[in-house]
């Protein structure tokens, strides 16, 4: 299982990556396997306002239905659009071609308060 | 509850298989390279399925064959020893359908029934007969290449006829082959001796046949619109609401279950099981409801992701004068979404024009 060092994550299985002041977010390799097969991913409305730990969308795989929940909250600055038409990508590249958005934050704070790599992955193995 | 194990749980473990409880039994879900990629095997080549959670209920003696003919109802008068049948097992007062069965007639006096793994005490309870499961493994081998990958393991079991029966030797043991499916593909579905299993089920991996789990076996019959006991069968469920009246033989007489079932006929059914296509990706799902002209009438029994459509699918339950053509919307989680409905097979349908 594939756990990037540069990375910060939620114990809900997303990542999340600053990038300047926005925070890129998509579902972690562990995530991805234990969905199987992503067939429909449901996205925010670019513009969107966020919580953190609140609703973000929604993974749906050939056995299963998945919220996705904010990393941080904000305004969504950007969808991964080409997910709608693959959303297999998720499971083939899970933190690249597979991210879901980009969260501006409202509360910059939020985002060292998540949970390092090594942390993730002591809970992935719990 | 201790989860039963199929005799090739080794060879699932050794090929990563995800594991998954179905009717009491620890099964492989899907392998590693997924459910889509096993289903779509399944379709353009072949694929193999691990299935030892089917019940075998051997049924013999004098009187077997009057037994099984007014207990389920099918009439084995339209095949003979050597053939296989689809059956239901009605329920006596309601005709909801107990279990939905393929039987093996092996020999003049002797059937091999096949119940779903969690109707098998409930099959004895009515057949009597000697459950067998745990003697055998049953794995079946699906697909447009099923047969022609199977020969090179085995040209007697690839060689037998759609919904035949026959013997064959593997390795010195006796095994049983028959033309039998639920992918809506050709195929063959074998039992073969416990001590023998795992080096059939090797064989035929190296075969090249893909292995598949559960998850692809219920994709595979859904998009093929077979019914799944549970679903589109069950309580309150009868033969002629789930469309399978082709099971019921009224012409063979008694039956049990028929008297309730022959009132439903008189009176007419008051839902009917149908096809329907979505517009987009996602999948339905179990429970959604069906909007008729902004009213739910309708119900999902089974829903998910066609691979070959490349849209959602699923067998819904809908008042009966619903036709083929009209459009309708599932409530699908808080959204609703257009759908046709349509006459399964779906992966067999044309997509232009299906959907305005």
């Amino acid at each position: 299982m594939d756990v990037p060092q540069d990375l910060r994550y939620t114990a809900d299985h997303e990542w999340a990556r600053l990038e300047d002041s926005a925070v890129r977010v998509g579902l972690t390799d562990f995530a991805q396997e234990a969905l199987g097969d992503v067939v429909f991913v449901q996205l925010p409305s670019v513009g969107a306002t966020v919580v953190r730990g609140g609703e973000l969308g929604e993974v749906e795989s050939t056995k299963s239905v998945s919220q996705v929940y904010a990393p941080v909250g904000g305004t969504v600055v950007e969808v991964n659009a080409a997910l709608t038409g693959q959303p297999e990508r998720i499971n083939t590249d899970p933190y690249g071609e597979g991210w879901l958005c980009v969260i501006e934050p409202s509360a910059p704070g939020e985002f060292e308060e998540l949970i390092d790599a090594a942390g993730y992955l002591s809970l992935t193995q719990s | 509850m201790t989860l039963k194990h199929s005799t090739l749980h080794t060879e699932h473990l050794e090929l990563g298989a995800r594991l998954v409880d179905f009717g009491g039994w620890e099964m492989p879900l899907s392998y590693p390279d997924g459910t889509i990629a096993e289903h779509l095997a399944c379709r353009n080549d072949a694929a193999v399925f691990d299935v030892s959670h089917l019940g075998t209920v051997r049924v013999e003696g004098p009187d077997s064959f009057e037994l099984l003919q007014t207990s389920l109802t099918n009439d084995l008068n339209r095949i003979g020893p050597g053939r296989a049948q689809y059956q239901h097992l009605l329920d006596e007062t309601d005709a909801s359908v107990l279990d939905d069965i393929i039987v093996w007639w092996v020999a003049k006096e002797r059937f091999d029934v096949m119940p779903n793994a969690s109707n098998t005490a409930r099959v004895i309870s009515v057949l009597g007969g000697q459950d067998v499961t745990g003697e055998r493994a049953v794995i079946a081998v699906q697909g447009p290449r099923a047969r022609e990958r199977l020969a090179t393991v085995s040209p007697e079991a690839a060689a037998v006829g759609h919904f035949m029966v026959a013997d064959f030797e593997f390795k010195g043991v006796s095994c049983r082959v028959a033309g039998t499916g639920y992918t809506g593909e050709d195929g063959v579905e074998c039992a073969v001796p416990s001590e023998k299993a795992p080096d059939f089920w090797r064989a035929v991996v190296g075969a090249g046949v893909k292995p598949a789990g559960l998850g692809a076996r219920d994709t595979l019959r859904l998009e093929s619109g077979l019914p799944l006991h549970g679903h589109e069968l069950g309580a309150g469920i009868t033969p002629l609401q789930a469309g399978l009246g082709w099971v019921v033989s009224w012409d063979k007489g008694p039956f049990r279950g028929r008297e309730a079932l022959e009132r439903e006929r008189a009176s007419g059914i008051r839902r009917r099981l149908r096809g329907l296509l979505a517009e987009g990706r996602r999948p339905p799902r179990r429970g959604d409801a069906v909007v008729f002209d902004g009213e739910a009438l309708g119900v999902v029994t089974s829903g998910n992701f066609s691979p070959v459509l490349q849209r959602g699918i699923a067998l819904a339950f809908v008042p009966p004068p619903t036709a083929m053509g009209d459009k309708v919307e599932i409530a699908l989680r808080g959204s609703q979404v257009g759908a046709i409905v349509v006459k399964p097979p779906f992966q067999h349908l044309k997509l232009e024009g299906a959907i305005s």
